[in-house]
């Protein structure tokens, strides 16, 4: 397995056939961006062996349509990802970059205060009006996401769990814990209808995500280390860690290992599961509980880019069709555009808006009773670009648990 | 995981249009992708033979030609049946099973092809008076005056004028056809302004590159209304805007019909029990997951697509199945080394050799699974590079498979 994922022995299988080209957002949004044949493996063997700076590398979205569309098996988008942590280890980063990184250590610097989660609402309503953001580099056209005035794993002991002798650990990911905990309180009921217990581990910390694709590589390295020490722990006990969050569970199940590479990072992602995954695998072994209250409700469901990536099916759409009256149909407008922070970055909002319109457009025009999506900054760019709140498909099957 | 009644491996032309044939005849199909297929490096332009009258040509070929296989009926039905797709999604096709209808290349020959996007068809150029060739400032890969020096050998009796224009596309990366394409799109009037300028009547013809937008021909009609000269595109090196089209008017006509259509999702071997298939294994980064079906259409592109591979010299094989691969004996047949001779390449008949249900089927004739497929750049025996028969063999096996 090593050789074969590790994104840096991937590039000389390049043909040049412009698969990722043809299939590329950005590119299609933008004219500046090389596109990722010529960024990825093209520069990237340059890159590597030598000081080269290219200019465009900085519109790579980290989608990962290109890797999607490369009939060889080229990490484009992580070796993209690779040679932007190797510009800024002779470049400074923008403020606004260092910032859209480490929404873990601000949300955390925050819960310690008094109201903090208030405050910091409100300033960042008031920063938004003062255009504060847009001085630092941020879009001045978003809303920062609001923090929720108890994070998920503050307001966890509460929940009220039947006991069991069948366990997961719950990997929260940053957005859900600090942003939307009532997708972790869904899954929590969720999994416990199914005869689980959920557990939280507090040693884990963000996925590193946001780090990698702003280039903090070493700082993303910890956290890979940190989160795969704990997940092999927990797989020692044979317990499995499952997160609804598709972009951590495609880092912790694929990018750690195409970034660094190690043996022991693949043996841990075996025990990491995407929360629809786990449940089909439930499913297929006539585990899942399927005593569900129908719901009369036609769902259209935004399937998220890095879901797509780890090539599970679509088990939501599967699961949420056993609940009576319920229809899914899938969007099939491309990338949202948001992909993580760059949507947030003051010089990237327009592309990421550009690239979402065909999304936002569907989104208008269908008839639904509600947008559902995974992922959580997919969630937010569908929310800014139509006005319509979605939700996460777990919040669906909860309901029909009740 | 809901059972398939059919799963295609592979999103190519054929892979597409099997998924598209079997969804049509209210079939649940899964189409299971790695890579995003052939079309996008494509013409748009579908060949059945290269050969003055077809279906002669088709008559005499040997019995192990995958065209013996499908059969006559299945060239026409699926040509009429990528006609309406296309139609589906405003990207009208020329053409029919035998027709000979001429594209202008990339470098100024005319090259005839069966099924032609109407903005590639060429038929009328002949009755032309004064042809008009226009560059795109900045654009790569296409060289109005040497199309127009090659096309004067062809036509000597027209006038020619090459015409540059500057669409002001530069200001990023080099600028390839797909580029102008998708910045034309929704974004056409400077472009026909310029054409007006020319003042071509309606004895004039304009050859332009394929840059008359992404999807079907919404710029193109944006663009035409406005001339009286008809245009024509010609073809283009890779990334390709009339493959892509056809790419989305068929991913288009799936997704509206339902069908579930997986990336990045590597196939790595069969479920069976005896001769029949009852599933296939993906293979994601962590772990493998079951796809359980009732039929499934092998689509993987054969030699040139990882549907066939050879680690060892002499030992071809495929790679899901392990099904046995028909090769030429003996070293010395696998290649010519004059490229562009009239003889073709004998590795090129590598590939999978089938019952006339397009069963696999081992040396003796006997059908290892009776429920599997085999379409498209997988089936053995001819150089459908050189026979210009890679498109009709992949539209036409891809048909046949579907409504067996």
């Amino acid at each position: 397995m090593s050789d074969k994922t590790q994104a840096i022995f991937t590039g000389d299988r390049c043909l040049s056939c412009t698969s990722c080209m043809a299939n590329c957002p950005v590119m299609a949004a933008v004219k500046e961006y090389r596109g990722p044949k010529l960024v990825g493996p093209a520069h990237g063997r340059m890159h590597f062996s030598q000081e080269d700076v290219e200019d465009t590398l900085n519109y790579c979205s980290n989608c990962k349509s290109c890797d999607r569309a490369c009939p060889s098996g080229v990490a484009v988008s992580t070796l993209n990802m690779l040679q932007r942590a190797e510009y800024y280890k002779k470049h400074e980063h923008l403020r606004s970059e260092d910032m859209l990184a480490h929404g873990e250590r601000m949300a955390k610097l925050i819960r310690k205060l008094p109201f903090g989660a208030t405050f910091s609402n409100l300033g960042m309503s008031i920063g938004k009006t003062l255009g504060v953001f847009s001085a630092l580099g941020i879009a001045g056209e978003r809303n920062m996401p609001a923090y929720a005035s108890t994070s998920f794993k503050d307001g966890f002991p509460k929940i009220k769990q039947p006991s069991s002798s069948k366990k997961v650990v719950m990997f929260t990911g940053c957005y859900i814990n600090d942003n939307e905990p009532q997708v972790g309180q869904a899954f929590v009921k969720v999994m416990n209808a199914n005869g689980y217990e959920v557990l939280i581990d507090k040693q884990f910390n963000c996925c590193g995500s946001p780090l990698v694709v702003t280039g903090f590589l070493d700082e993303a390295r910890q956290h890979a280390d940190n989160n795969i020490s704990r997940i092999l722990d927990w797989k020692r006990q044979g317990i499995p860690v499952v997160t609804p969050c598709t972009s951590c569970s495609l880092m912790l199940k694929e990018e750690y290992h195409e970034l660094f590479g190690e043996e022991q990072f693949h043996e841990a992602a075996t025990n990491v599961y995407d929360a629809f995954e786990f449940l089909e695998i439930l499913q297929e072994r006539g585990e899942f509980n399927s005593n569900l209250k129908p719901l009369n409700q036609k769902l259209l469901y935004h399937v998220p880019c890095h879901l797509k990536s780890q090539a599970i099916g679509l088990p939501a759409q599967d699961i949420l069709e056993e609940i009576g009256g319920v229809k899914v149909q899938t969007a099939d407008a491309g990338c949202c555009g948001i992909s993580g922070n760059y949507g947030f970055r003051k010089d990237k909002y327009e592309i990421s808006m550009k690239i979402g319109a065909k999304l936002f457009e569907r989104v208008k025009q269908t008839d639904f009773d509600k947008v559902i999506s995974d992922c959580g900054t997919c969630r937010m760019q569908i929310h800014h670009g139509t006005d319509i709140k979605p939700c996460h498909p777990i919040e669906i099957l909860a309901k029909a648990y009740q | 995981m809901k059972t398939s009644d059919v799963i295609v491996i592979g999103g190519g032309l054929a892979g597409l249009m099997a998924a598209a044939v079997a969804v049509g005849r209210g079939q649940k199909v899964t189409v299971l992708t790695y890579g995003s297929g052939s079309l996008p490096l494509a013409s748009g332009a579908i060949d059945f033979i290269n050969a003055k009258s077809p279906e002669a040509a088709i008559k005499d070929l040997p019995a192990h030609h995958p065209y013996k296989k499908i059969g006559t009926k299945a060239l026409d039905s699926a040509a009429k049946f990528l006609i309406d797709i296309a139609a589906k999604a405003n990207l009208p096709y020329n053409g029919k099973f035998g027709a000979q209808i001429p594209i202008v290349t990339a470098v100024g020959t005319l090259k005839y092809s069966a099924l032609v996007p109407e903005s590639m068809d060429a038929s009328t150029l002949a009755d032309k008076k004064k042809i008009f060739v226009v560059g795109i400032t900045g654009l790569k890969d296409f060289y109005p005056k040497m199309i127009a020096d090659n096309l004067k050998k062809i036509f000597p009796d027209k006038t020619f004028e090459v015409i540059q224009i500057d669409l002001n596309l530069l200001g990023g990366r080099d600028i390839t056809c797909m580029d102008a394409a998708q910045l034309l799109t929704d974004n056409e009037q400077q472009l026909a302004n310029e054409l007006k300028a020319l003042n071509a009547t309606a004895d004039d013809a304009i050859i332009l590159p394929p840059i008359l937008g992404i999807m079907g021909n919404f710029s193109r009609d944006v663009v035409k209304t406005q001339l009286r000269a008809e245009i024509f595109e010609t073809t283009c090196l890779p990334p390709s805007p009339p493959g892509m089209r056809l790419q989305r008017a068929f991913m288009k006509f799936l997704q509206s019909s339902g069908v579930k259509f997986f990336e990045n999702s590597k196939v790595v071997r069969g479920v069976v029990e005896g001769k029949k298939v009852t599933g296939v294994v993906v293979e994601n980064v962590v772990r493998e997951k079951i796809f359980p079906a009732k039929k499934v259409i092998l689509a993987t592109g054969g030699f040139y697509s990882g549907g066939i591979k050879m680690r060892d010299f002499d030992n071809p094989r495929e790679p899901i199945f392990d099904l046995p691969v028909f090769f030429p004996e003996g070293a010395e047949n696998w290649s010519n080394p004059q490229l562009f001779s009239d003889k073709p390449q004998g590795f090129a008949l590598t590939g999978i050799f089938t019952n006339e249900n397009l069963n696999p089927i081992d040396k003796d004739g006997k059908v290892l699974y009776d429920n599997l497929h085999v379409v498209g750049a997988n089936l053995g025996g001819c150089d459908k590079i050189f026979e210009r028969s890679a498109g009709g063999i992949a539209i036409a096996s891809a048909y046949k498979a579907a409504t067996i």
